[in-house]
Formats: structure tokens, C-alpha cells, sequence
């Protein structure tokens, strides 16, 4: 039996956030600074999706979507949010039901970027801020996205079991002998 | 007595002689040899027991230079840093004089502090704020020219969306007036960003102005919301527009959007200040 350590996973985010914003975008070459958009506030949407359950995974996705969406406001607030609420619902309740694999985590993962990306873009095309066509979008963006984020959730997955897990299981067999 | 006589004889005689007699000359060079087959080896010896006994000095010397060594590096370092900060600063204090005397405008240097990852609200955050004195729809402009203008405004941070956000049919738009440097009275047009051709785009230019390649194009104030003579872009190329009316130009952003710096608030004299 294992527990997700939730609070550590907030500050991870937090300092996550810091440098996705500050850090990263010097690490990005010029050419590529439109393209490659990682979103690591997602990727440990994920990993509390894989350790907390569906429900843990909503609220988180919900409160980093909307800090996100507050600290970069140009048009609206929101898409984020409401996007990776959705999408870490819908992670988790796809590892309920099945083998938490590294294989099936990373294919989450990527699914889970790809229909991310599309939905900001469907809402952005909805209240028509953008006019750009999906495939140009997929294409230009969502693709090159997918696979960093994959790449992240590759690179991440350890530490963040290592840091986020905790034992419990010794705790209940001391139970089960008294 | 005879031997000292002859002492004296033989001092009285050397003594202001300047060559050498064969014997004294085989003497010499008998001795020579063999004191030079002497003196050399035992010096070496002698110099490396010297040496061995100087060895930590040596050792200490040489750590002393490497720390020296180590110093300098770091120094040079820091002085390359500095030098270019120097050549940087330069550049823009000389840039922000230039456009204060053009322009009565006020120019605050500002830090970008961070970048967002939404790819439909491109924004930068600087870190000047409602303290400052920054409001929404300032231009924000780098050395190379407009790079876009305040959207949101806290009280120590503020917003900025780059020009690259401009879409003229989106419900939040701002459009961006525009003229040609060297023809403001004959060129007018609106500016807005093509995102996939990654082009800015100066449309309804009338068809009689002359819009040639390589024009630098510039805010023209007309629109109230930025001052004029903000470098925008150069023009790539100009045809007909959509309607067959009016003509668009492409235009090259003058500034880039990404790995920013520096940014420069233009600030405009309050005009409800007295």
C-alpha cells in the first residue's frame, strides 16, 4: 500500500513552475520557442493522476491550470484550468482500471498532452482568438509538445516516485500482528 | 737568506708581467682540466641536494601561482561579464536618449522577469508595476523596436502581450496604426501578426502610397493608444489586398519576441497631469 505525499507535490510544482517560466525559456533555441511549450505543472498532473487517484488529480490540475492561467492573463482565465482538471480526471481514471506500467504512464501521458493542447486550442478557436487552422496547430505545436512532455514524464518518473511515495505498508503489517 | 732573495726576485718579477711561460701554462691548463672534470659534476650534485631542499618551496610557489592562476580566470571572467553588461548598457542609455530627444517620451528600463508557456497568450512579465507608474496599453519596446504592449498591470509586475498576439478579427483586439518613417503624410495602415507565415502584416494601405521594399515602417500615434515613431518593422513586400482596394505589406518584426532582456516602458506624458 503506498500514499501519495500531496504537500510534497505542491512545493515540487511550485518550484517546477518557477523554473518552467524563468528557466526553460532560455534553454529553448529561438526557432524552436513557439513549438516546444513544456508544461510541467502537467506532467505532475500525471504523476498525481499514477499516485493519488482521479479526485487528488482534478483539484491539482484544477488550482495549477488556474495559477497558470492567472500569472500569464491576456485574453481569459481559465483554459488551463479547466483543461487540466479535465484531463487529469480522465488519467486517473484510467490507471484505476488498468497496469500502471512505465509503457502505459508515458502513452497517458502523451494522449493526455496531445488532447490538453487541442482543447486550449478548441477554446481559443471557440471565442475566436486564434483563426489558426488544427492541423497547422498539431502540426506546429502540439506534436513537438507531446513528445517533450513524454521526454519529461521519462525523465521524472523515477525521482518523483522516489520523492513523492510513501511506505505505508509496514504501518498496516504492525497493525495486522496487534 | 738566498732562498728569500730569490723569493723576492721572483715576486719582483711577476709582477707586472702580462703573458704566461710554457710552465706556468702547462700548469694552468693541467690544473684547468681537472678542476673543470671536478667542478661541474659536484656542482650539479650539489645543486640537486639544493634543489631537493627547495623542492617545497617549489611546491609552495607553484600552488601560489595556480591560486594567482585560478584568480585571474575568474577575474577575466567577471571582467567579460561586465564588459558587455558596459557595451549593453551603453547601447540602450544611448537608444534612450536618442528617443527622449526625438520624442518627448519617457523610457524606464525594465527586467523580464518571466515567460508563459500558453501558446495562444504569448505573454512576457516585467518587472515593473502599478508602483512604478506602468498602465495598460503602454508600448513596450527593446532596442530594435516595438515588442508589445501592457496588458495587465500589478502593483510590482505587469503583463506584457508581444504584438505577435495582435489578431485583428479577435473580440479583445487592439489594432496598431501604422505609417512609413520618411512618408507619414502619404502612408497609413494597420498592423496585425501572421502567425503561421511568422510576418506581420500592414494592411488598407491606400493604393496610391508608395510603399517600396525595405521601408521602415513605425507607429504612427493616430490611434491614441501608442505614441508615435516606435520602430516596427521593415517591409519584405506589398500587393494588392483582399478587397482589391487597398494594399498590404508584409513586414519583417523589427524586434524579436523570445529571449528577451531588457525591455524599455514607454511612458506618455499624463495628460491629465498639469
Amino acid at each position: 500500500m503506498t500514499r501519495i505525499r500531496i504537500n510534497r507535490a505542491i512545493v515540487a510544482t511550485l518550484i517546477l513552475l518557477l523554473i518552467q517560466t524563468s528557466v526553460l525559456p532560455w534553454l529553448v533555441p529561438s526557432a524552436w520557442s513557439g513549438r516546444l511549450l513544456l508544461h510541467l505543472p502537467f506532467v505532475m498532473t500525471v504523476f498525481v493522476a499514477l499516485l493519488g487517484g482521479r479526485h487528488r488529480a482534478f483539484l491539482f490540475g484544477l488550482g495549477f491550470g488556474w495559477l497558470e492561467d492567472t500569472l500569464f492573463y491576456g485574453h481569459m482565465i481559465g483554459p488551463y484550468a479547466f483543461g487540466m482538471a479535465l484531463i487529469g480526471y480522465l488519467i486517473g481514471l484510467a490507471f484505476d482500471r488498468r497496469l500502471n506500467t512505465l509503457a502505459f504512464v508515458l502513452l497517458l501521458a502523451g494522449v493526455g498532452s496531445g488532447l490538453l493542447d487541442m482543447l486550449a486550442y478548441f477554446i481559443y478557436k471557440l471565442f475566436s482568438l486564434t483563426h489558426l487552422s488544427a492541423s497547422f496547430v498539431f502540426y506546429w505545436q502540439v506534436l513537438p509538445t507531446l513528445l517533450l512532455h513524454m521526454l519529461a514524464v521519462l525523465a521524472l518518473y523515477l525521482p518523483a516516485r522516489r520523492f513523492l511515495v510513501r511506505q505505508i505498508a509496514s504501518q498496516s503489517e504492525e497493525a495486522d500482528v496487534v | 737568506m738566498i732562498g728569500l732573495i730569490l723569493f723576492i726576485a721572483v715576486m719582483g718579477f711577476t709582477l707586472r708581467r702580462t703573458g704566461l711561460t710554457w710552465p706556468e701554462r702547462f700548469v694552468n691548463d693541467a690544473f684547468g682540466t681537472a678542476q673543470g672534470a671536478l667542478y661541474r659534476p659536484v656542482g650539479a650534485v650539489a645543486g640537486f641536494f639544493r634543489d631537493l631542499g627547495r623542492l617545497s618551496d617549489v611546491y609552495k610557489e607553484n600552488e601560489e601561482l595556480r591560486r594567482t592562476v585560478a584568480q585571474y580566470t575568474q577575474d577575466q571572467i567577471r571582467y567579460n561579464a561586465i564588459a558587455s553588461d558596459n557595451e549593453r548598457y551603453k547601447k540602450d542609455l544611448e537608444f534612450k536618449l536618442r528617443q527622449e530627444q526625438l520624442f518627448s517620451l519617457k523610457y524606464v528600463t525594465s527586467q523580464v522577469i518571466a515567460s508563459g508557456s500558453n501558446p495562444y497568450d504569448k505573454n512576457i512579465k516585467i518587472d515593473l508595476g502599478a508602483q512604478d507608474g506602468v498602465k495598460p496599453n503602454m508600448a513596450v519596446v527593446t532596442v530594435d523596436g516595438l515588442v508589445g504592449l501592457v496588458s495587465k498591470v500589478s502593483e510590482f509586475t505587469s503583463t506584457v502581450m508581444p504584438i505577435t498576439e495582435l489578431d485583428p478579427a479577435s473580440p479583445d483586439t487592439i489594432q496598431i496604426s501604422a505609417t512609413v518613417s520618411g512618408k507619414e503624410q502619404q502612408v497609413f495602415g494597420i498592423v496585425d501578426y501572421d502567425k503561421e507565415k511568422g510576418v506581420m502584416r500592414m494592411s488598407k494601405i491606400d493604393e496610391n502610397a508608395d510603399v517600396a521594399e525595405g521601408d521602415t515602417v513605425v507607429t504612427s500615434g493616430n490611434g491614441g493608444v501608442l505614441p508615435k515613431g516606435l520602430v516596427i518593422g521593415k517591409v519584405l513586400t506589398n500587393q494588392v489586398g483582399d478587397f482589391g482596394l487597398t494594399h498590404t505589406a508584409t513586414i519583417q518584426p523589427a524586434a524579436k519576441f523570445d529571449h528577451l532582456y531588457e525591455v524599455f516602458v514607454v511612458m506618455t506624458p499624463d495628460p491629465d497631469k498639469p
